[in-house]
């Protein structure tokens, strides 16, 4: 195996970590305002690729308009979900809200090729296939935009967690009592984060389902997603912007190097085994906060 | 003229468990009131029906009225009656621990639109409490107990009040801390125009301060009166202030083992 074909391995896969990068910042936020894992995720990504694909192809708007009509129903269906059934979930165990989160993950992957079909959709976002050759490797046009669109959308979230709004959300998830006692609509700051999520899973599911094709199989970002939140530890943004790029490498590395010998399979291995390596080893991940206890 | 009045106001907890029977309270615009009683008297539960934050500790309001400027209290939510200019500043602190002392000023402004005031506001808050601008970049659980005493007072101070409800600013500081608190409030009364409403359990120091106060026990309100009034009564000079007439027990061992000797 030659350098050259590791290093174009390397390339795409730092590039492919960065687009499921985008997918677990989504659970971050969720993460860092209300404490709650949000397991939907995936499904969120799936359906907004599915409202993209409606705009794009079913009323036949150019992919422009679509994707960020896409994205702006995807808010307001974030914040509803929010609204009716995360709210209702107050005061109740946080497993209940999870296994909410999961129910709704588990109801969306089977709605939407429900409503919309099962086969596969596909939906063109004007990325030309030929790849760009740089030296001697090859890079997936594909993949650099999308990757590069999805590191520009997680700067632009570390740098909203510096806003006022973002600083309001960061105080919602230290304290929810003393924020209410400040004045801070603690509800409508979580709302905001589940649409704000919602947008960001409707940008990955878009790019991805550029790739890939749209059916209930993006949905499956979740597990990547779930590896890199956890590896990067669940409420940091720089965190997962490294761990995606950590488990996009491996992964890519582990297909190139691993596939011939065993004959395929170990993609998916990746993820798995980096949630389980994670939680024993170091569970607050990479850059997780630490828990402040004054002596 | 009166900023708040509450009366014969009910506290239930978990729909059983009455905390509070039946309180009447007065703060005049721009007054210094205190709450004084023994643990568990039901004094922070009278607070939390002011600012609403019952709720999330499964408590309710199930009787009486609460006014705070003619308008009535209890049909509003708390962000609502923060914005009504009646801030609560939480025992123990309850500072946003991973936020720097600067975000936590900040997170108490959502109710301002005006980005200048806020930075006006932030700049004068600095300068009230400089040990703050010190360590604008730390995080605030780093803080001593007193510096996040003072973060949880400018955060109160930042949604611009009229009435600051202060639940024991001096639980667990050292003595000085706790009248350089003392002080701080004392500034915020005269300079700014807030009314206080002050829940303690240190009674030589409240009384020292305020000019009316209340004692509660057992949920109900047992005495009141104008700070000079309370300091005098013998009785709560017993209770509360460690009494000035006590006896002195060195004197009374010394007088019986005497009359011992001489029977």
């Amino acid at each position: 195996m030659d350098a050259s074909l590791l290093l174009e391995l390397a390339v795409n896969g730092a590039f492919i970590g960065m687009m499921y990068a985008l997918v677990s910042a989504g659970i971050v936020l969720i993460y860092k305002t209300s404490g709650i894992a949000n397991l939907a995720q995936g499904a969120l990504a799936m359906t907004g690729a599915y409202m993209a694909w409606i705009g794009g192809t079913l009323i036949g708007l150019p992919i422009w308009v679509a994707a960020p009509l896409a994205a702006a129903v995807m808010f307001g269906i974030g914040a509803l979900i929010e609204r009716f059934a995360m709210r209702r979930m107050i005061g109740q165990p946080l497993i209940m809200a999870i296994m909410l989160t999961m129910g709704m993950e588990i109801m969306l992957r089977g709605l939407m090729p429900g409503i919309l079909g099962a086969s596969v959709k596909k939906i063109d976002i004007g990325i030309p296939n030929a790849p760009i050759i740089l030296g001697d490797i090859l890079i997936n046009r594909t993949l650099l935009i999308g990757g590069l669109i999805s590191f520009a959308m997680i700067v632009a979230s570390i740098l909203f967690f510096n806003s006022r709004l973002g600083v309001v959300m960061r105080a919602v998830s230290d304290d929810q009592t003393a924020s209410w006692s400040v004045g801070i609509r603690v509800e409508r700051a979580i709302a905001i984060a589940w649409g704000l999520s919602a947008v960001m899973a409707t940008t990955a599911g878009v790019l991805w389902g550029a790739t890939q094709g749209i059916d209930w199989s993006l949905s499956l970002l979740l597990i990547k997603a779930l590896a890199i939140a956890i590896l990067g530890g669940l409420d940091s943004i720089p965190g997962v912007l490294i761990a995606g790029i950590i488990v996009g490498l491996v992964e890519s590395l582990a297909t190139g190097i691993i596939d011939p010998i065993i004959g395929g399979g170990s993609r998916d291995l990746v993820a798995s085994a980096i949630i389980l390596i994670t939680l024993l080893i170091r569970p607050h991940g990479l850059l997780g906060r630490e828990h402040i206890e004054r002596v | 003229m009166s900023l708040l009045t509450l009366n014969n106001i009910e506290v239930v907890y978990d729909s059983v468990f009455l905390a509070v029977k039946g309180i009447s309270i007065e703060v005049p615009e721009g007054g210094l009131v205190a709450l004084l009683g023994a643990n568990g008297a039901g004094k922070s539960s009278v607070l939390k029906a002011i600012s609403g934050l019952l709720r999330s500790e499964r408590g309710a309001v199930s009787r009486g009225q609460a006014t705070f400027r003619h308008e009535n209290l209890l049909a509003l939510d708390p962000p609502e009656r923060v914005r009504r200019g009646l801030v609560h500043v939480l025992e123990g602190r309850r500072v946003f621990e991973h936020l720097s002392p600067a975000e936590n000023l900040l997170a108490a402004t959502t109710m301002h639109r005006d980005r200048t005031r806020v930075t006006r506001r932030l700049d004068e808050m600095l300068t009230l409490f400089p040990r703050l601008a010190e360590r604008a970049n730390a995080k605030a659980g780093y803080l001593s107990g007193g510096e996040q005493q003072m973060l949880a007072i400018a955060r109160a101070l930042m949604t611009e009040p009229k009435l600051i409800l202060l639940d024991e600013p001096s639980l667990g500081l050292a003595p000085f801390l706790v009248d350089e608190i003392f002080d701080v409030i004392r500034r915020i009364n005269a300079e700014q125009g807030v009314a206080v409403l002050l829940v303690e359990q240190n009674a030589v120091a409240a009384l020292d301060l305020v000019q009316s106060a209340y004692l509660i026990e057992q949920g109900r309100v047992v005495m009141s009166g104008s700070a000079e009034a309370l300091r005098a009564n013998p009785d709560i000079q017993e209770a509360y202030l460690a009494g000035h007439n006590q006896v002195d027990y060195h004197a009374v061992k010394h007088y019986r083992r005497r009359k011992r000797w001489l029977a």
